[in-house]
């Protein structure tokens, strides 16, 4: 067998003798249902918890279609306490096996650098991508049923689109991952930094191009408005581009051996 | 195996410094060197998994970075991944070495009952003392039968018992392998060795066989024990005009006389005179590793 089906295997047995396999899911599915269920009962919460007196709120305004809500949990959901989840479920994805001595270990065996660095992108992107698939799901089964249906097209696009931008989340948190050697660093690192690209990623167009978070908004915007931003092409380049060289990066830093102290 | 002008650096100290030395197939080469000489950085570039920053190492004239099927490697405090078992570390091991999962259904009772962990055969690595791990180790480094075997320290963290298992493994294996371990507990590298090379401050200060070690400066010396509480007593001995010098090692000491016929005789007087309690008074006796050893890296 060889060494990137072996990795890639040890990786998925982990996922499961740790638990990560129950709970990563069920967040997942959590924050997919939190923002329909939250947007469905907003205006009664309002209604009973505020007085009669002062600012109502217009029940009309609320009306928002399936495809918005969906949009508003990806970006109040899974663009932020997402993210956090995200990263604090891969920080330690090569830190813990710098830490115990794996990582020079199973480099001494047969084994290629490219193929430990692409078992260990490719395989939590695997796990996170199906962990994320059921939080949309969930996210697509309470926005049909509480507002109104959301075209299956414009769903599994904009996931697939979300899934290139968690391909850069897996490879920029694995490249954190290996170049320092603290927990508390590395989760700062990533969250700030991927907080930071989706935000200035909504400031102007230019910045949405470059910005590996470009392909979250796409995500977003198609879900708001239900057409393609014809930029779409160019986004998906420049994330390729990014997830190319933080892999590139995390290869030179393992192949190079600096991760040794 | 060659190792050629390797050097590393950390910051500004020099782990190892320009080290070369050549290995024959089947030899069994102890590495000894007090803490800190350098043996683990010279072994972690052995290994490929420290880089060097000059010199290389190569294995029957290739690269060693390609030949890394044919080594069994054994680090100072060899780790597992908790979660698996002893039996699901050795398969995942040997999957990565390259061998197949019916041969190594096959060897795996096998290699751990050789080790002596059979018993513990679906055990979680996470419960296991360092002494088992150490022995898991062993059986990772030989699993997949390597021509090469490198070990780090393998019976320092053990207990006798451990220890004298393991030792005899490694008289074992080093049948039909090429074996280089460093270790700083010299009675081991002696018992199953029979090239030394001590290495100081990350050069090599000797290479030589057991037999070549003994004899280098042998027969010369007085070896004289005596009971304890007499120390002035070879502070006396250092007076004397026919003594060239004294080497103290606890309540044992070699002295170097000018001409051992007469003055071997003058010296057993003298301490015949001197309120001493005698033990031992032999001449020509061979030092011992040991002795040998703090010679060569003490600095007096």
């Amino acid at each position: 067998m060889s060494a990137f089906s072996v990795l890639t295997k040890k990786e998925f047995s982990q996922t499961v003798r740790e638990f990560k396999i129950v709970w990563l899911p069920l967040v997942f599915i959590l924050l997919g249902a939190t923002q329909p269920i939250m947007m469905h009962y907003l205006p009664s919460i309002l209604k009973s918890v505020g007085g009669m007196d002062g600012i109502t709120i217009d029940p009309s305004v609320t009306q928002v279609s399936g495809a918005e809500v969906m949009a508003s949990t990806i970006d109040a959901q899974f663009n932020q306490l997402g993210t956090i989840i995200l990263v604090v479920s891969l920080m330690g994805v090569i830190q813990s096996e710098k830490a115990n001595g794996m990582l020079s270990f199973i480099l001494t065996r047969p084994v290629s650098t490219l193929s430990f660095v692409w078992s260990k992108v490719l395989s939590q992107f695997v796990f996170l991508a199906f962990c994320l698939s059921l939080g949309f799901l969930t996210s697509y089964g309470y926005a049909t049923f509480l507002f109104s249906t959301v075209p299956w097209n414009e769903f599994l696009l904009s996931m697939l689109f979300y899934f290139v931008w968690l391909l850069f989340i897996v490879s920029f948190v694995v490249m954190v991952s290996t170049i320092f050697n603290s927990q508390g660093i590395i989760a700062l690192i990533g969250i700030v930094f991927l907080f930071f690209c989706a935000v200035t990623a909504g400031l102007h167009p230019i910045l949405a191009l470059l910005s590996p978070a470009g392909m979250s908004l796409q995500a977003i915007s198609l879900l708001a408005t239900g057409t393609m931003n014809p930029q779409v092409g160019w986004s998906f380049f420049f994330t390729l581009l990014w997830i190319g060289i933080t892999v590139g990066v995390t290869y030179f830093w393992i192949a190079k051996k600096k991760f040794q102290k | 195996m060659e190792i050629t002008d390797v050097t590393k650096t950390f910051k500004t100290k020099k782990a190892v410094n320009r080290y070369s030395m050549t290995i024959e197939k089947g030899e069994c080469v102890g590495l000894i060197g007090p803490n800190g000489a350098g043996k683990t950085t010279l072994i972690q570039i052995i290994a490929d998994i420290l880089e060097a920053d000059q010199g290389e190492v190569r294995l029957d004239g290739k690269p060693l970075s390609t030949m890394k099927r044919e080594i069994g490697y054994l680090p100072q405090y060899p780790n597992f991944y908790h979660w698996m078992t002893a039996a699901e570390t050795l398969l995942f091991m040997g999957e990565l070495s390259g061998l197949t999962r019916q041969e190594l259904k096959r060897e795996i009772p096998d290699i751990l009952s050789r080790v002596g962990l059979a018993s513990e055969e679906d055990s979680k690595v996470g419960t296991f003392s360092g002494g088992m791990k150490q022995r898991l180790g062993i059986a990772q480094a030989l699993l997949h039968k390597p021509s090469f075997v490198l070990m780090d320290e393998p019976v320092s963290a053990l207990d006798p018992i451990g220890r004298r298992e393991v030792l005899n493994l490694i008289q074992e294996i080093k049948e039909d392998t090429t074996v280089l371990f460093s270790t700083h507990i010299l009675n081991d590298a002696e018992e199953i060795c029979e090239r030394f090379v001590v290495i100081k401050s990350g050069e090599k200060i000797e290479d030589t066989s057991k037999i070549g070690l003994l004899n280098r400066n042998g027969d010369v010396a007085i070896q004289m024990t005596i009971g304890t509480g007499n120390s002035s007593w070879w502070e006396h001995v250092k007076q004397l005009p026919y003594v060239q010098g004294v080497k103290v090692f606890g309540n044992k000491a070699q002295i170097y006389v000018n001409q051992i016929e007469n003055d071997k005789n003058r010296l057993l007087g003298e301490a015949l005179q001197y309120p001493i309690d005698i033990r031992n008074f032999e001449v020509g006796g061979i030092e011992t590793i040991e002795e040998i050893f703090l010679d060569l890296v003490v600095d007096v």
